[in-house]
């Protein structure tokens, strides 16, 4: 790489980093694209740099978000429960589940919450109402500052059961297709569970560290990982998450939802289009 | 231990695996504008080794050579978030919170199964 290039490079990390801070995903959506199609790198170290870059996302904004109350770190450690033993679950399945239909499936989903995404527009909180009884027993319910609202907004989990069964299965996507899985956790938080966006979001980069984390060390015994490609999309999505981190707290719920919203809809056409055979 | 105590604890993981990790980059990037990522700032003779093959950052860290940097840097940002579910078992217990000690502490060895078993 040229001097250009990495500086290119650094860049368009630092892009995926603030993006990936304030809708909760780790950027491999920006980052693989990008990398393949603008910088001509191959496609396998391009993933091992994507999954470099959701680990950098993860740790760079959790570490404002833990400090700041953003992050539900008993919502996040519980499901993270799910979500690497299903990650463990997909990797073993991956030898005998064909891939294509799975990317097709989950390219369906995604566009369908898409829509849902789109009707909640306008919502800044999810309807007030008592946690579930397992909510209250695990205690998932809290408060997170709102630097917007100017006030702690207290929330409580709904549909826990379901938020569970739903991070199970992102577990099991990632570790199968290697994809989608921050925009998943998102969507069973704020979904299935009823989190507040921001909460739903500052989680999701909690934990995606984490189930990257679980995969990573394949990625680098394979040679996946090429530190001279790496070295700028690390510093870059560290340096953008760390200022996506500072952004959160003074936009609206709203706001991060239509960030999400875009997000959401890339993931899904690529991991759609991924199942039909076209590849980017 | 105050619930922001707590909260200093697991992010001061985070920062510190992090700002480690950005250092150890940086140096190796800064020092490849030097002497190439395969170079030597001790003098060691350029051998055009393979920089995806982690099993060489000993000897590439032993003869100062910018990659190794680059991939010391690289393994101390992947085990952060590893080192962060491990002190947030520490946390829960200090805590004495043992329904969330345990949850905490299964997911951990689910993780290090993952890392180290499964491949």
């Amino acid at each position: 790489m040229t001097i250009g290039a990495d500086l290119g490079i650094f860049v368009l990390s630092l892009a995926a980093g603030v993006i990936g801070a304030l809708a909760g995903v780790g950027g491999g959506i920006l980052v693989v694209p990008a990398l393949t199609i603008v910088f001509g790198v191959d496609i396998r170290l391009a993933i091992g740099a994507s999954i470099v870059s959701v680990i950098a996302t993860s740790s760079g904004a959790a570490a404002a978000y833990v400090r700041d109350g953003m992050t539900d770190m008993r919502v996040g450690m519980f499901l993270e429960l799910a979500t690497t033993t299903g990650a463990v679950c997909g990797a073993l399945l991956a030898a005998v589940v064909a891939p294509a239909a799975l990317f097709i499936l989950l390219g369906i989903v995604l566009l369908f919450s898409a829509l849902q995404q789109v009707l909640r527009l306008g919502e800044e909180l999810p309807p007030v109402a008592d946690g579930s009884p397992l909510a209250a027993r695990m205690r998932l319910v809290g408060t997170y500052p709102d630097a917007r609202l100017g006030r702690d907004v207290p929330y409580a989990a709904q549909r826990v059961p379901l938020g569970f069964a739903l991070m199970a299965g992102a577990g099991v996507v990632s570790g199968l297709l290697g994809i989608g899985s921050g925009a998943l956790k998102v969507l069973a938080m704020d979904g299935a569970m009823r989190l507040p966006m921001k909460v739903s979001s500052a989680t999701s980069n909690f934990m995606i560290g984490v189930t990257a984390a679980a995969s990573a060390g394949i990625y680098l015994g394979r040679g996946d990982v090429d530190p001279t490609l790496t070295a700028p999309v690390a510093l870059g999505v560290l340096a953008g998450a760390t200022l996506g981190a500072r952004i959160l707290p003074r936009l609206s719920n709203q706001t991060v939802r239509l960030i999400f919203l875009p997000v959401l809809l890339a993931v899904g056409i690529e991991t759609l289009l991924k199942g039909l055979g076209v590849g980017l | 231990m105050t619930a922001e105590r707590f909260r200093l604890l697991v992010s001061g993981v985070l920062i510190v695996g992090v700002v480690a990790a950005a250092t150890l980059i940086a140096l190796g990037f800064a020092a490849s504008l030097l002497v190439g990522w395969q170079g030597s700032l001790g003098g060691a003779p350029n051998e055009l080794s393979d920089a995806t093959d982690f099993a060489l950052m000993g000897s590439n860290l032993a003869a100062w050579r910018p990659v190794g940097f680059a991939q010391l840097g690289l393994v101390v940002l992947l085990a952060t978030p590893v080192a962060r579910v491990a002190a947030s078992v520490a946390a829960f217990t200090i805590e004495g919170d043992r329904l969330y000690a345990g949850i905490t502490a299964i997911v951990l060895l689910v993780l290090l199964t993952s890392i180290f078993v499964l491949h």
